[in-house]
């Protein structure tokens, strides 16, 4: 495992990694896809990829999938423990820093997990994540609105994604949605920096750096949120500075039937609406 | 994880065009036949082998009985389960096209996926050979992309997600399962067509205990099945055309048969539903698990939500809080599209998922899917207690939305003297006041209701339902033949239960 230095507190600057080209957006059924839903599991100061073992050294996340993450955390521990999403067998650590109306942190209602081959991706090239890896999206640093394609903000599940909060009417409530990296360089479960062992596709192609390619996650965290977005701010700084996490402990057998089932297939295994 | 469970590890997969999609072939192949079916001459036609249709008569297949077969069964092996094979997954991982997997009574702990062509899976007792959950497998059985296949006389139980779920196949069946205390619906087809769901069991699910969605035209027939505890007792989002429900029980769930139009998935809107002969009460239950559409359209019997030219027709509905039957818009708020003009509405969605995708400015912070010129006709209805028979908007003309009422057996309409409004086959309507008596669904948007439960703790047991005749003799029937023909002329309105 790399070690981490204190200048990693803040994200490198995305241009390592690149920005993904932009996502399918729309009705659901376009894209092969499938989907876990979890609830909110628990918040804590902690990153068990940015800060191992240092509980309370980061600022504050909300963490989604497996129950027992914390500053921690390994793939063992992760293994070991057990998620509530609705698919079980998902044992995988999300998170994204907390959101604060004010002074108020707002507690998320849940996360959706988008698991789809990256845009023009031949689907059946696509391979499951290795066990324990570890990748970073978007940017706790940036300084001004960051690419849609990385992090983007959305009502319910409509087809406008925004760099900023839109004002979100009740029946639609906010959600921020992050894409990862879907190429992987077929080595690191990690990297120095988070982020260079992974990087974007663009045109359907993996970079030659990277060529593995892999599920493309779009993790939405969804708020019971709506209405007047100003006073809305991340734990990481400004509203601006949206990012998410996630630490690969999927049973391996499972993800892997997931991925050529519905994937490899090119089918939609499921969805999810404004309905619920 | 229990040692039943086993997963597919599946080689190199050509790539399978599914969905909507029809450029494999496999796409649906009825393209015109758009009209109420009420007639024989447009009842789907049979379905020869090849999965094409054929031209012949329709297969004189009583609804009673759909799941005889029509078609020579093919002479695919039995593999047993578990003397042949310890799993269901096994099994159906050794099994080819047309082989039949014959399940012994037990309790299986998996999640099956089927990738495979025109496999028949059959448990020998319907109540006691069942697949359970666990509260931690998703989905009992999933076909995913595998055409034909047919799912006979088991119970699904205590899954996150579904029982029974078809995805991206053309040709399913459905016959004599039961499906309850599930996460998501019971039993689920899904940008799916010619299939048949018949003589099943749907109970507990928070959303629908049956569901087909996204499919246009659908070719595809509920028939004799029944639901109940569920948050919605029939939903289809954005299917229709060729789409019957038939002869089934819809009770005590939240709300009864609730067919919906929305941006948010594809093949919008819902059109073309035909909807016969059903038995609907009771639909306002406070205690069953329900997602949000479920509780906003508590209370109603029959409620088109956004949906166009459905044909609502000899039902038996009543003991409901609100309406009976009940034609109402759909407010989608940030949708993903606006809503296709008229003339499109009949477009196949094999066509409508490769439009590309709308300007984001264009698209309105909020659409309106009106229910437009459905068809509610000599249905009985009693005890509905804001009206036996409604319709409404959120500010459209409701003479505008063309449709009619008429032949029905009633009491109190909404708005009043509906049938005299909106009188069928374009007769002159004898009454001009659409605005007394109207129902202000709008109000609905207010309300509140009981709270969801928990779907693993708040559903009964079903009783014991009836097994398929000749389960351990029958020969393999896969869904290649389906749906089998029906006869809607014949249906009558059923008698009350206990009467």
């Amino acid at each position: 495992m790399p070690g981490i230095s204190m200048s990693d507190m803040s994200m490198p600057d995305m241009s390592t990694s690149g920005a993904p080209d932009a996502p399918v957006t729309g009705a659901q059924g376009r894209v092969p896809q499938f989907l876990v839903e979890c609830p909110f599991s628990h918040a804590l100061a902690d990153d068990p990829i940015v800060f191992p073992d240092r509980p309370g050294a980061s600022h504050m996340h909300v963490f989604f999938g497996n129950d027992s993450t914390d500053a921690a955390s390994t793939l063992r521990s992760l293994e070991a423990g057990s998620s509530d999403c609705d698919q079980r067998l998902d044992r995988a650590s999300y998170w994204a820093p907390a959101l604060y109306d004010g002074e108020t942190m707002l507690t998320p209602s849940k996360s959706v997990a988008y698991y789809r081959p990256g845009q023009g991706i031949d689907p059946t090239t696509v391979q499951p994540y290795p066990p324990g890896l570890k990748m970073i999206a978007g940017d706790a640093g940036a300084e001004g609105v960051q690419s849609t394609a990385v992090v983007a903000w959305t009502c319910g599940t409509g087809i406008a994604r925004d760099s900023l909060p839109p004002t979100c009417p009740t029946h639609r409530p906010l959600r921020m949605l992050v894409t990862f990296p879907d190429c992987w360089d077929g080595t690191n479960l990690d990297s120095v920096d988070h982020h260079s062992h992974v990087a974007y596709s663009s045109g359907g192609t993996c970079p030659s750096s990277h060529p593995v390619p892999v599920p493309q996650l779009q993790f939405s965290v969804v708020y019971a949120f709506s209405g007047d977005p100003s006073g809305l701010r991340l734990a990481s700084g400004p509203i601006t500075t949206g990012h998410a996490d996630f630490f690969n402990a999927w049973e391996p057998a499972k993800l892997r039937s997931e991925i050529d089932a519905c994937i490899h297939r090119a089918v939609i295994c499921g969805v999810t609406s404004g309905r619920k | 994880m229990s040692r039943f469970v086993r997963y597919v590890v599946a080689g190199a997969l050509a790539l399978t065009a599914v969905g909507c999609s029809s450029d494999n072939g496999a796409g649906p192949v009825t393209t015109t036949a758009t009209t109420k079916a009420t007639t024989p001459s447009s009842v789907p036609a049979s379905i020869g082998s090849n999965g094409t249709n054929t031209t012949e008569a329709p297969a004189t297949v009583q609804p009673s009985d759909p799941t005889a077969p029509s078609a020579p069964a093919s002479g695919g092996a039995v593999i047993n389960v578990p003397a042949d094979q310890p799993t269901i997954q096994k099994a159906v991982d050794a099994a080819a096209p047309g082989d039949l997997i014959l399940i012994q009574p037990g309790t299986y702990k998996e999640a099956v996926n089927v990738e495979t062509n025109d496999l028949t899976i059959r448990g020998i007792d319907r109540n006691t050979t069942i697949l359970d959950g666990g509260f931690a497998l998703d989905n009992g059985i999933r076909v995913v992309g595998a055409n034909g296949v047919a799912i006979e006389n088991l119970t699904a139980r205590n899954f996150t997600k579904n029982g029974f779920f078809w995805t991206g196949v053309t040709g399913y069946r459905g016959s004599y399962l039961t499906a309850f205390r599930n996460g998501d619906y019971g039993i689920y087809a899904f940008l799916s067509y010619k299939g048949q769901l018949d003589h099943s069991y749907g109970g507990g699910s928070p959303d629908a205990g049956f569901y087909i969605g996204g499919c246009y035209p659908c070719d595809a027939v509920v028939d004799h099945v029944i639901s109940e505890h569920n948050g919605l007792g029939y939903s289809g989002t954005n299917s229709g055309g060729d789409l019957y429900i038939l002869n089934s029980t819809f009770r005590f769930n939240r709300a009864g048969v609730v067919p919906n139009s929305g941006s948010y998935e594809l093949c919008y809107p819902e059109r073309s539903t035909t909807i016969i002969g059903n038995t609907v009460y009771s639909n306002n239950q406070p205690d069953t698990p329900a997602i949000d559409v479920a509780l906003l359209a508590m209370g109603n019997g029959i409620l088109s939500a956004g949906g166009v030219g459905n044909d609502i027709e000899r039902n038996l509905v009543y003991d409901h809080d609100k309406t009976g039957i009940g034609l109402v818009p759909y407010l989608e708020q940030d949708p993903n599209d606006d809503q296709p003009s008229s003339d499109s509405w009949n477009r196949p969605c094999a066509d409508t998922v490769n439009d590309p995708l709308p300007d984001p400015a264009s698209v309105p912070a909020s659409v309106l899917w009106d229910s437009h010129q459905n068809v509610v006709k000599d249905n009985t209805l009693a005890d509905n207690r804001i009206a036996d028979i409604a319709v409404d908007s959120a500010g459209t003309d409701l003479a505008t939305l063309g449709n009619s009422f008429c032949g029905n057996s009633f009491t109190t309409s909404a708005p009043l003297q509906l049938e005299a409004l909106a009188p069928c086959d374009g007769a002159k309507p004898s009454a001009t006041d659409w605005t007394a008596g109207v129902l202000n669904v709008v109000g609905w948007l207010g309300e509140t209701h009981p709270p969801s439960q928990d779907y693993t703790t708040s559903s009964p047991e079903p009783p014991a339902q009836d097994n398929m005749p000749d389960a351990a003799t029958a020969p393999a029937h896969p869904a290649t033949d389906v749906p089998a023909a029906v006869d809607t002329d014949s249906i009558t309105v059923p008698a009350k239960p206990g009467s």
